[in-house]
């Protein structure tokens, strides 16, 4: 396992605290981990390190399947910099509705599709792009992988 | 919990409001020196020194850096609020209804920065203070910010079939009503012709969706109604105040459209404040991104969900090119973010002070006695101010 200091070389610019360190390790092994409360259950995202739930400090971070539905939509046609981010054909960015529960999204781009098909109510599932030198999680359309 | 309690009715006053006008330029000027300004005009127009100020709130420069500038003696409050504008009226009503202190100079500067404008970069001295190059990776994959309110009016447009021309209304609106305020950035006509050919820039949302960063500076004197009812300008009084905010407040996480900042704002104000829509004369919601103002509208209750543009298209006055609601009621009649200038809310406020003075030049509405502002978005940041005169 690389260190705390290697984390956050690897992400920097991520924003990466002791409270979504987890989250960040997880990527590095293409495993999107997402904060779950031990004792109700309840998911929450982003990282927060007490359930909104009930309280409960045994919060930690867990797979989730990666499907979902896209509810939210938008389609960049400038943006920051990124490397590998042509805004030449609009950079599309999609908040997901994971399907483990009602309201729990995450947000990350979509590979592999014509950006006319990228619609809100689309199926998705997870993927992954190699951006700067590490995982960045990304969705394709359709269910299942 | 929202409760009508509201100690505060009536017991504090705008005295005053002062703008320096604001240019969609780099100006040759430091953000102090607009600020600086401001507030000099302001104090002078309420016949005030700085011997008497004892409260001052402001987010850039900050409370102690405006004071030591001015000279202000002897301050027994402070406050560095962030933005939206609302944020200080609360703090500042709060501070003088409580006794904190009595008279606070409020102030806000707008500058053009170099994370929301290139040209910026290109003046070294903004560069100079933009602390580093800001950090990128992770940012572009992410609906923070900005990006934010593009990603929610996606989901509007696809709950409610929006046309873009709805989006249009509030654009051209407010250029219509820029080309009557001398302190506005963009004066020029927009027709509806070049709002649908404008270039996109995140889709659904084009250039003219979004606010203009420009340089300029409001400032304000808040303080006791009795105090108020001496200085020289009419006394606006503060009716009530409302900071909304929902518990799920991340961009990407707020539940749905009808459960953000917007309502709980609402609410709160229609539970405190004395009157509404129905008996204001001159309405402010927000408009840093169109579509903020379609939601404002409705969520205020001047139409059903799903509705304002058609609100905005019935009540379009069509020489003016811009709306009156029957008739009589603009909606930001300053020009609002999207021509007068990306404000973060003051030019809102300044505005709407003016108008219940009587000081709105050729925008003034005859006889406003009462003001509704609805500052701010969505998340953590949607808030309101009832004002009327006394």
């Amino acid at each position: 396992m690389i260190t705390d200091e290697q984390l956050l070389d690897a992400f920097a610019g991520y924003g990466v605290d002791r409270d979504n360190a987890a989250h960040f390790r997880g990527r590095l092994e293409h495993r999107l981990l997402i904060n779950r409360c031990g004792d109700c259950g309840v998911w929450q995202h982003p990282p927060r390190p007490v359930c909104p739930a009930c309280w409960s400090t045994n919060v930690t971070a867990q797979p989730v399947s990666g499907t979902g539905t896209i509810y939210l939509a938008v389609f960049l046609h400038q943006g920051p910099p990124a490397p590998g981010v042509d805004y030449s054909t609009p950079y599309p960015l999609v908040t997901v509705e994971l399907d483990e529960q009602p309201g729990l999204r995450f947000t990350a781009t979509v590979i592999g599709a014509d950006n006319d098909d990228i619609a809100i109510g689309a199926r998705v599932h997870l993927d992954w792009i190699e951006r700067g030198g590490v995982p960045v999680p990304a969705f394709g359309l359709g269910g299942a992988s | 919990m929202i409760t009508s309690r509201n100690p505060l009715r009536d017991r504090v006053a705008f005295a005053g409001a002062a703008t320096t006008g604001f240019v969609a330029e780099n100006t040759g000027r430091s953000q102090a020196s607009l600020a600086a300004e401001a507030c000099i005009k302001v104090l002078r127009e309420c016949g005030l020194t700085a011997k008497d100020v004892d409260g001052i709130c402001g987010t850039s420069p900050s409370a102690p850096y405006v004071q030591s500038m001015l000279g202000i003696p002897e301050v027994t409050w402070f406050a560095n609020p962030a933005m939206p504008l609302v944020n200080h009226v609360a703090a500042a009503v709060s501070a003088v209804a409580s006794g904190l202190c009595e008279t606070v100079l409020a102030y806000h500067a707008a500058y053009r920065l170099p994370w929301n404008t290139g040209s910026a970069w290109k003046d070294p001295f903004r560069r100079g203070s933009s602390g580093g190059p800001l950090p990128l990776n992770g940012v572009v994959d992410s609906v923070f910010g900005s990006v934010g309110y593009t990603a929610w009016a996606s989901r509007y447009l696809h709950e409610f079939g929006t046309p873009r021309e709805h989006l249009g209304y509030v654009a051209v609106n407010d250029r219509s009503n820029a080309a009557m305020n001398p302190a506005a950035a963009m004066r020029d006509p927009l027709t509806m012709d070049d709002y649908l050919a404008a270039r996109m820039v995140r889709w659904p949302l084009c250039l003219y969706d979004m606010d203009i960063a420009v340089d300029g500076a409001d400032a304000f004197v808040i303080t006791t109604a009795e105090r108020a009812r001496d200085l020289p300008n009419p006394p606006v009084l503060v009716d009530a105040v409302a900071l909304g905010m929902a518990g799920k407040n991340d961009e990407d996480q707020s539940v749905d459209l009808d459960h953000h900042g917007q309502q709980i704002t609402v609410a709160a104000l229609k539970a405190k404040s004395d009157f509404w829509i129905d008996d204001c004369d001159v309405y402010y919601p927000y408009d840093g991104f169109s579509i903020i103002t379609l939601n404002w509208i409705e969520n205020a209750g001047w139409c059903g969900r799903g509705e304002a543009g058609d609100f905005l298209a019935e009540h379009w006055d069509k020489e003016q090119q811009r709306v009156l609601i029957n008739g009589r009621v603009p909606i930001n009649s300053h020009g609002g973010s999207l021509s007068e200038g990306g404000t973060q809310g003051s030019g809102h406020l300044r505005e709407a002070v003016h108008q219940l003075q009587g000081k709105a030049g050729a925008r003034q509405v005859e006889g406003a006695q009462r003001a509704i502002v609805t500052a701010g978005g969505f998340f953590f940041n949607a808030q309101g101010v009832t004002l009327h005169r006394m």
